[in-house]
């Protein structure tokens, strides 16, 4: 083997080495600038370049190299850096969310600041994404959908146990003409004991008490029943109460999304084109400062 | 020596009797001063004063008695009326008949099938509670001795928002509007140590929920409740929960204990500071309905050595 030609083989190698480092350290370079410089448009460039030159500049996809995993010990600081512009822009084109930072970049989403909101899932700052937890959302898309026909979520639970209580209640009123029952037919079995029947009546009378008897155990069940009637109304009604809280939540949310998007669907709409939607913005901004 | 002895004591009781009979008459001329003082006096300072030391006595006494007349119950009734007229706070409370010496009754403009009046108190010996003759517990508390005017909350609510519950609003607020006036009067100008509880229109005023803890799903049927009438329960950075219910006016319920020992209360806040709990119950059925239902939690608790 040429020496020479190893020489070079090598030479060349660490040329591409040497190209390749510096591309990272001029990556590194620009990132830190940027986050100096609060340029967070640009910061977004240098996270995910295919993804900026497609959704946002319009561009055909093109290869560009991925060096954002040499920050990937980083995201939490760098999303807690870009979350601060990101949530006040979110603050004007989503008014009813609010954002609880339980750790370091890491962003809980609660829609609304009344009482006993719910929390709708995670803020993706790096990606300018929503990530909704998927049954939340679903409840929410469920009670649009119900809406149409006049419905709602929890109709068919609330309605149920309405009734219930309604049964309850009437089991409890009837207390007293079942106690009157039952001592009728407590008399009733007496004297049927006190028969000394015909042989050939006997099959009878035998019937009779079993019917009055089963008559009677009918009756015991419902007063078995009508005696946790009271608990289990108070149950019940907490329940209703926990069903009618999440309805009013629901509407509440409803009315939000109407009255900032028009309908649940611009609403999907504009979640699904945050990204483009929020760089523009970032770069109006920018254009706006630079006039100043 | 005997004789003498017998006139001396004869003498001796002929003038205790005639000191008697005479203190009696000092007496009963002493309470015709202030009494005449009372119902003629355009100072209400000379109102006070003559009400003061009526209160503190009797007419009657051991030698004489007189057959008609006045009771102090009567007489803290006059007090009342004429100090809200004197001061020009209020006509719309009268004596409701005085044609009879037997028993005066108080009325009020705006709730003329209601009577109030005095009777006596077994705190104190010269301090008076003001009931309505329907009502079954005192709703004030008055002892002008000691200068002292509590109110009581729960029998406030009781009567002026349970039992009235078919009178408007305004009439409402207007008799208790006038009660508001006379306690402020007599602490403002007589110095009277006050207990406004829940007529207290001051926005720092803390209404305390009996329950110390509210369980959450009182606040939630607030919330619910609220919510039926367009109006939102929001949280705010505290954890507070608070409802706009107007532009000037909002109900804030807070927790002023700590994870240990809660202390759940509200508080009314309004420009104007004249917004008080009552008012907000007679103004809101759905905060009625929402405390009324959870009385036992949220009752606002008045003087317990005055009222228990």
């Amino acid at each position: 083997m040429d020496m020479n030609e190893t020489n070079d083989q090598f030479g060349q190698n660490d040329s591409i080495l040497s190209k390749a480092v510096d591309q990272k350290v001029d990556y590194l370079n620009q990132l830190n600038e940027s986050i100096n410089n609060g340029d967070d448009l640009k910061i977004y460039e240098l996270i995910d370049k295919n993804r900026y030159l497609t959704e946002f500049m319009k561009q055909e996809e093109s290869m560009e190299p991925d060096y954002f995993n040499l920050v990937s010990d980083l995201h939490d600081e760098l999303s807690h850096h870009l979350s601060n512009r990101l949530i006040d822009y979110l603050g004007k084109t989503y008014p009813f969310f609010y954002y609880h930072e339980y750790q370091l970049g890491q962003f809980k989403i609660y829609f609304g600041n009344w009482w006993d909101h719910r929390m709708l899932g995670e803020l993706d700052s790096i990606n300018v994404k929503f990530m909704f937890d998927e049954d939340e959302f679903n409840r929410l898309a469920d009670s649009f959908k119900l809406e149409l026909d006049n419905r709602r979520v929890n109709d068919a639970t609330m309605k149920s146990l309405a009734d219930e209580n309604e049964n309850l209640t009437q089991l409890l009123e009837q207390q007293d003409q079942r106690d009157a029952q039952k001592d009728e037919l407590r008399q009733k079995l007496q004297e049927n004991e006190e028969k000394s029947p015909m042989p050939w009546e006997a099959a009878k009378i035998k019937e009779e008490k079993e019917r009055l008897n089963s008559q009677l155990l009918e009756l015991t069940n419902l007063d078995e029943k009508a005696a946790g009637g009271r608990q289990q109304i108070k149950e019940n009604e907490n329940k209703i109460l926990a069903l009618s809280k999440e309805e009013t939540i629901l509407t509440l949310e409803k009315q939000n999304i109407r009255s900032t998007f028009g309908s649940f669907e611009a609403f999907n709409d504009n979640n699904a084109h945050l990204y483009e939607k929020y760089l523009e913005y970032l770069q109006n901004e920018s254009q706006v400062s630079d006039h100043e | 020596m005997s004789n003498n002895q017998e006139n001396n004591s004869k003498n001796n009781i002929f003038s205790t009797y005639t000191d008697s009979i005479q203190f009696g008459l000092d007496k009963g001329l002493q309470y015709v001063k202030y009494f005449k003082q009372l119902v003629t006096t355009k100072d209400p300072a000379e109102l006070l004063e003559s009400t003061e030391m009526l209160t503190k006595s009797t007419l009657d006494s051991q030698y004489v008695t007189f057959p008609h007349q006045f009771s102090n119950e009567d007489v803290q009734l006059i007090f009342m009326t004429r100090l809200l007229k004197l001061t020009g706070l209020a006509d719309n409370f009268k004596i409701k008949d005085s044609e009879y010496v037997q028993k005066l009754y108080g009325v009020f403009d705006s709730v003329e099938d209601e009577t109030f009046s005095f009777a006596k108190s077994q705190v104190s010996t010269t301090g008076y509670y003001l009931n309505a003759s329907s009502g079954n517990q005192p709703l004030m508390y008055l002892n002008i001795p000691t200068k002292e005017l509590l109110f009581n909350g729960p029998a406030i609510i009781d009567f002026f928002v349970v039992e009235l519950k078919d009178t408007e609003a305004d009439k409402i607020k207007a008799a208790l509007t006038t009660l508001i006036n006379f306690g402020k009067v007599l602490k403002e100008k007589a110095g009277f140590k006050t207990d406004f509880n829940v007529l207290d229109g001051v926005n720092e005023e803390f209404y305390e929920f009996a329950a110390g803890n509210i369980a959450e799903e009182i606040m939630d049927e607030l919330f619910v409740k609220s919510a039926e009438e367009n109006y939102i329960l929001m949280a705010d950075e505290d954890n507070n929960a608070f409802l706009t219910l107007n532009a000037k006016t909002k109900l804030i319920i807070a927790d002023k204990g700590n994870e240990d020992q809660h202390k759940y209360g509200a508080f009314v806040q309004d420009d104007d500071q004249t917004e008080n709990w009552v008012f907000l119950l007679l103004d809101y059925p759905f905060i009625r309905d929402w405390y009324l239902a959870n009385s036992r939690q949220l009752e606002i608790m008045a003087d317990q050595i005055v009222f228990g």
